[in-house]
C-alpha cells in the first residue's frame, strides 16, 4: 500500500475504499428467489448442499425485492410476467444486478419462433449483468456465472461511474 | 364396456346430437394412397347439443361417464373449416373411457357452455376460448386463463398472426 506501509503498529491493515466497498459486496450477493420455469430447478441444485451457492456468499435467497441485491431470471419470461419483472427490479435497492440464466432467460430459446406470449429476451425489460448459455445450464454454469458478476463487482468504483449496459 | 359396446348403447339410448363415430383401421393393400387411421375410437357430436350429451351418458347407468378427463380444441388445418373440440370422459364405476370431436365451424365458432354438466369444463373452455376463439355461451366466468386480458387474437389457431409488441416490448 505505498508510503502508508509500515507507518502503523501491527495489527492495522491498510486498504483502499474501493476495494473493501466491493469486497464486501460481491462477497453477499443475496440472490432473490425468482424460479420461473425448469431452470428453476437447477438453481434450486445450486442452492442445495452438493453445489452449495453458499460458499460465494449468495446462498441467502430472499422472498422480497427489498432485501435482495442480485435477480437471477431463471427461466422462460411471458409479457405477462415481464412487467411484474420490471418492477420488482425497480424495487431492489442499489447496487443491484441480474443475471440472465438459459436459453430463455437470453433470447426465447425453444420459444424463440413460435412462443405466442415468450419475451424474446429479458433484456428487453431489464438490464442484464451476466448472460448464461445452456438450456438449462448445469449448476457449475450458474457458479461461474456468479463469479463473472463478482468480477465485475471488483472492477466497479464507487467514484467512477460503473459501467452499466441499459 | 370396449368402444363397440359403448357406441351400440349411445346408439339404443338415441344419445342427442351424435352423428356417427370414427373408429381406427388398418391400411388397404390394394390402394397406396391409403394410410389408414391410427389413434383412439371417437363419436361425433353436434356442438350446439354436447352439454345434453354430456348429460344423457352421464345420468344413463349402463355408461356413467360421471367425470370430464379433459375438454380441448384443435385447429387441423388452414385449409379445414372446422376447428375440432374434444371431449374425454371417464366413467369412475365402470372403468370405461370415450372419446368426443364436434366439428365447430371457423367461420361462427359459438357452441353451449357444458359447466352445468360438468364444472371441471370452466378452466378448459376458459382456455379453448382464449386460444381458439371460441365462444361458449353461458359460461359463468369467461375471462381469459393463461394469457393477459387485454391479448388480441387466438394465438393457437392456424391463420394467427403474431403481434409486433406488446406493452411496448418488441416481440421479433
Ligand atoms: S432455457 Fe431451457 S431449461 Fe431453461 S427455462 Fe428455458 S426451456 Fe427451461
Amino acid at each position: 500500500m505505498g508510503f502508508l506501509e509500515k507507518q502503523f503498529e501491527e495489527n492495522v491493515l491498510t486498504t483502499r475504499v474501493d476495494w473493501l466497498l466491493n469486497w464486501c459486496r460481491l462477497s453477499s450477493i443475496w440472490p432473490m428467489t425468482f424460479g420461473l420455469a425448469c431452470c428453476a430447478i437447477e438453481m434450486m441444485a445450486v442452492g442445495c448442499a452438493h453445489h452449495d451457492i453458499d460458499r460465494f456468499g449468495a446462498g441467502a435467497f430472499r422472498a422480497s425485492p427489498r432485501q435482495a441485491d442480485l435477480m437471477i431470471i431463471a427461466g422462460t419470461v411471458n409479457f405477462k410476467m415481464a412487467e411484474r419483472i420490471k418492477r420488482l427490479y425497480d424495487q431492489m435497492p442499489g447496487p443491484k444486478y441480474a443475471i440472465a440464466m438459459g436459453a430463455c432467460a437470453t433470447g426465447g430459446g425453444p420459444y424463440y419462433k413460435y412462443g405466442y406470449t415468450v419475451v424474446k429476451g429479458v433484456d428487453r425489460v431489464i438490464p442484464v449483468d451476466v448472460y448464461i448459455a445452456g438450456c438449462p445450464p448445469r449448476p457449475e454454469a450458474l457458479l461461474e456465472g456468479l463469479m463473472k458478476l463478482q468480477e465485475k463487482i471488483q472492477g466497479s468504483s464507487i467514484i467512477r461511474k460503473p459501467a452499466r449496459t441499459a | 364396456m370396449d368402444f363397440r359396446g359403448i357406441y351400440d348403447r349411445l346408439r339404443a339410448m338415441k344419445a342427442p346430437g351424435m352423428t356417427g363415430c370414427d373408429e381406427p383401421r388398418e391400411k388397404n393393400p390394394e390402394d397406396k394412397k391409403d394410410k389408414g387411421r391410427f389413434g383412439d375410437p371417437y363419436v361425433l357430436v353436434e356442438p350446439a347439443l354436447l352439454p345434453a350429451f354430456l348429460d344423457a351418458v352421464r345420468m344413463d347407468a349402463h355408461l356413467a361417464f360421471e367425470m370430464c378427463i379433459d375438454l380441448t380444441a384443435s385447429d387441423p388445418s388452414t385449409d379445414d373449416e372446422n376447428l375440432w373440440v374434444i371431449v374425454q370422459l371417464l366413467s369412475l364405476t365402470h372403468k370405461h373411457r370415450l372419446s368426443i370431436k364436434c366439428l365447430l365451424p371457423k367461420a361462427n365458432p359459438v357452441m353451449p357452455t357444458s359447466v352445468p354438466v360438468h364444472r371441471t369444463c370452466q378452466w378448459h373452455e376458459r382456455e379453448c376460448a382464449e386460444m381458439y376463439g371460441i365462444t361458449f355461451e353461458g359460461h359463468p366466468d369467461p375471462r381469459n386463463i393463461l394469457l393477459p386480458d387485454d391479448w388480441v387474437g387466438s394465438p393457437l389457431r392456424k391463420d394467427y398472426e403474431f403481434p409486433e409488441e406488446y406493452h411496448g416490448i418488441s416481440c421479433k
